[in-house]
């Protein structure tokens, strides 16, 4: 559906992206994963068509994509980063001027803003000035924008900034519902529970480049452990430290100590170990891996480090 | 207390350096405002009031008297006096009563000084000179009125002592008249103590026989009686309300420059809320959202000048009605000439607040040396030049054109060109400068 090849974005001396290349299925629920300025809405803009690449080729469907090719960019449906809205005018005004720009008019037109209204459960307030809804009715409203024309790729650049969980499960519901229904859906987030929870394949991407690519389970078992062991470094002592890392790999962030059992170690052993030293089993926690993990181990930093 | 209240100071010293636009309006504007009304009012010049009004003169050839005038109007700094204009193959010819009728007519000029062929007649005592003059500013006018009669009044002792001597000469013969100005030598040298040939000497020539003696100075009141100048007022003779009509243009110009600037300053609140994005997301291109702006900046531009207009004519009488035609493709003009001034000032700025500051500025200097506030001609002859790059000066003429000499459309396309061309060249700058920079990116 979508095609990036060897695409490169500079700003300056800035390196944005760096030779990027990524393939998005049809019917797929793509999560573009990394920490701020990762390089996820510069990827979000070329798609969009609000800059061209500085090298490059971006195809869709199969076409050339770029700013000039309006059939391409009909195809696509963008929920920006920001709320996107004319924010003194009504949630109907709204839909109607970009309907409009999206070539709809008549009564499709207003066909498709009662459904998009009724699918982010604001139909209610359609007449209400923009400016007087929550943070999560605003965002809802962005992506409802978005899905008026029915686009069959729908980018998310971060649609969930900021918003209460409330907001925040009816934009995933609704994302999952028109995903079944056939759209792509292109996400870009740094909340590794949401790519976790909606996106059947993540590509994981920092300074630019895409690090690994893959469906959830295919990157959690590019980590060397299975489950780690998690104690606050100021509650171990110098032994237990020395104890850990002679069993496997132990990381510090923020405090944090994370050991990983390596190859041929096992957990019964760490903890028979730990007794033996005196340290009561309440300090320490047992955590499966995630992407959290699949991207410190990627980057050697979390994401929470930006 | 006092290092809290000293660092709170601080604070608001660092912020407003940091501030450009504030430290703009707070020093810049000031400064160049000073200097221009200090230039409108001479504090910075050898002499204040107006300077290079064209005053053409017709004026029959060898009469020394005559000469004398217009040598008086050349020495003053307010008149730029002409006796010829140059005709398209470059041929230089005298002006003639005629030609300075439709220069008038046409605003190549404001004021011509007529010396009919009887100017100083043999049979009658006094000098008799018409000036003809359009009057689309009252201060400026008035002003010109002043000075002119001031250089006529101090010259005409001169022109005067001949014309008496000439019809004293006609009266009783050369030999008495002769006689006659000996005797009143012999009795002022004798009063006054001045000497005897010497003035016997000047009351033989074409000269003030008083000048230099200091009994010439009071002759000024007696002149008014005897200088007749007749006043012919070309243009804007039917204007209802003179005053408002003069002024409106310019005031309704400033108001138009601040309205349109605001608005498409808007372009960055916009590009802040992330709309450019979702808008080139979809089938639309940065050319079709410039042109969006500019054509609704226009209209409301236009809607506006309309409504001023319309408010002059209730509030004031202005007549809007009689040249509409004429009236609207000036605002037409003019507001597509303020709009592209405004998408120029958001090309150039980095933000809200810059594009604000900066249009503050260039719109207070603009009405100023454009003559929104006060006759361009007070001021020195370069900032006159200058005042002509402006929009403001051109909307002007095009609304004074419209409303005070009712010029038909044919006649006010140089001022419609102007201003079209105006546009077309900000336009062009702003459409290069918004390609390279950062509001779509």
């Amino acid at each position: 559906m979508i095609h990036i090849d060897s695409v490169t974005q500079r700003y300056g001396a800035t390196v944005a992206l760096d030779n990027v290349s990524l393939e998005i299925r049809a019917g797929e629920f793509f999560g573009l994963l990394g920490p701020n300025g990762a390089g996820k809405s510069t990827l979000m803009s070329l798609l969009s068509g609000f800059r061209s690449a500085t090298d490059g080729t971006i195809r869709i469907g199969g076409d050339a994509f770029s700013p000039e090719n309006f059939a391409a960019r009909r195809r696509i449906g963008l929920v920006p980063q920001s709320i996107a809205l004319y924010t003194d005018m009504t949630a109907d005004e709204n839909l109607s001027i970009f309907g409009s720009l999206a070539g709809l008019s008549g009564s499709a037109l207003e066909t498709r803003t009662t459904a998009v209204l009724e699918a982010v459960q604001l139909a209610d307030r359609r007449r209400d000035p923009v400016k007087n809804f929550s943070g999560g009715m605003q965002r809802r409203l962005n992506l409802a924008v978005a899905l008026l024309h029915e686009p069959a790729i729908l980018l998310c650049d971060e649609p969930t900034v900021g918003i209460d969980p409330q907001s925040r499960n009816a934009i995933f519901d609704l994302l999952e519902q028109i995903n079944r229904a056939g759209t792509t859906i292109l996400y870009s987030t740094h909340y590794m529970e949401e790519a976790e929870r909606l996106c059947s394949r993540i590509g994981v991407i920092d300074h630019g480049r895409i690090l690994a690519l893959g469906t959830l389970e295919e990157l959690l078992q590019t980590l060397p452990f299975e489950e780690e062991v998690q104690f606050a470094a100021h509650q171990a002592p110098p032994a237990l430290i020395g104890t850990a890392r002679s069993m496997g790999e132990v990381v510090e962030t923020n405090g944090l100590c994370r050991m990983r059992p390596g190859a041929g170690s096992r957990l019964s052993d760490f903890f028979r170990a730990t007794e033996e030293l005196g340290v009561p089993a309440r300090v320490f926690s047992l955590k499966r891996p995630g992407l959290e993990e699949v991207f410190l181990q990627l980057t050697g930093r979390t994401m929470r480090d930006e | 207390m006092i290092s809290t209240i000293l660092t709170l100071v601080r604070k608001e010293i660092t912020g407003f350096r940091k501030d450009r636009t504030a430290v703009m309006l707070t020093f810049l504007v000031p400064i160049v405002l000073i200097y221009i009304f200090g230039n409108v009012f001479g504090v910075n010049r050898s002499s204040s009031g107006p300077s290079g009004i064209p005053l053409a003169i017709v004026a029959p050839e060898g009469s020394p008297a005559i000469n004398s005038v217009v040598a008086a109007l050349a020495a003053e700094e307010a008149f730029s006096v002409r006796r010829t204009w140059t005709d398209e193959a470059g041929v230089q010819h005298p002006f003639t009563e005629e030609r300075v009728r439709a220069d008038i007519h046409d605003n190549r000029l404001r004021f011509a000084l007529v010396f009919p062929d009887d100017a100083l007649s043999d049979t009658r005592f006094g000098l008799r000179v018409r000036l003809l003059y359009n009057p689309r500013n009252d201060i400026e006018t008035q002003t010109v009125m002043g000075l002119l009669q001031k250089n006529i009044y101090t010259a005409a002792p001169t022109f005067l002592f001949a014309s008496l001597r000439k019809s004293a000469e006609n009266a009783i013969g050369v030999e008495d008249t002769a006689k006659f100005y000996d005797n009143i030598a012999d009795a002022v040298s004798t009063a006054f103590k001045i000497d005897r040939e010497e003035l016997r000497s000047a009351m033989k020539e074409d000269a003030n026989p008083f000048a230099g003696t200091g009994a010439g100075g009071g002759a000024e009141d007696f002149m008014k009686r005897i200088v007749d100048i007749q006043q012919e007022q070309l243009t804007g003779k039917e204007v209802k309300n003179a005053a408002a009509t003069r002024m409106v243009g310019g005031w309704a110009i400033m108001f138009l420059l601040f309205s349109v600037t605001g608005s498409s300053t808007s372009l960055f609140d916009e590009k802040k809320a992330g709309i450019f994005n979702r808008l080139l997301s979809m089938p639309v291109t940065r050319a079709q959202i410039l042109w969006s702006k500019f054509t609704f900046n226009v209209l409301m531009g236009l809607a506006q000048l309309l409504f001023l207009f319309i408010a002059g004519k209730v509030l004031f009488g202005i007549d809007v009605t009689s040249n509409l035609a004429a009236l609207v493709l000036v605002c037409v003009c003019a507001a597509s000439a303020c709009t592209a001034f405004g998408m120029l000032l958001a090309a150039v700025s980095k933000s809200t607040a810059a594009a604000s500051g900066l249009g503050t500025f260039l719109i207070l200097t603009m009405s100023a040396v454009g003559g929104a506030w006060f006759p361009v001609s007070f001021m020195p002859e370069f900032l006159q030049t200058v005042s002509k790059l402006t929009l403001v000066y051109w909307a002007q003429e095009g609304f004074i054109a419209a409303l005070w000499a009712g010029s038909g459309i044919v006649e006010m396309l140089p001022i419609l060109g102007v201003l079209l061309g105006m546009t077309a060249v900000l336009n062009t700058i702003s459409l290069v400068l918004f390609r390279r920079g950062s509001m779509f990116s």
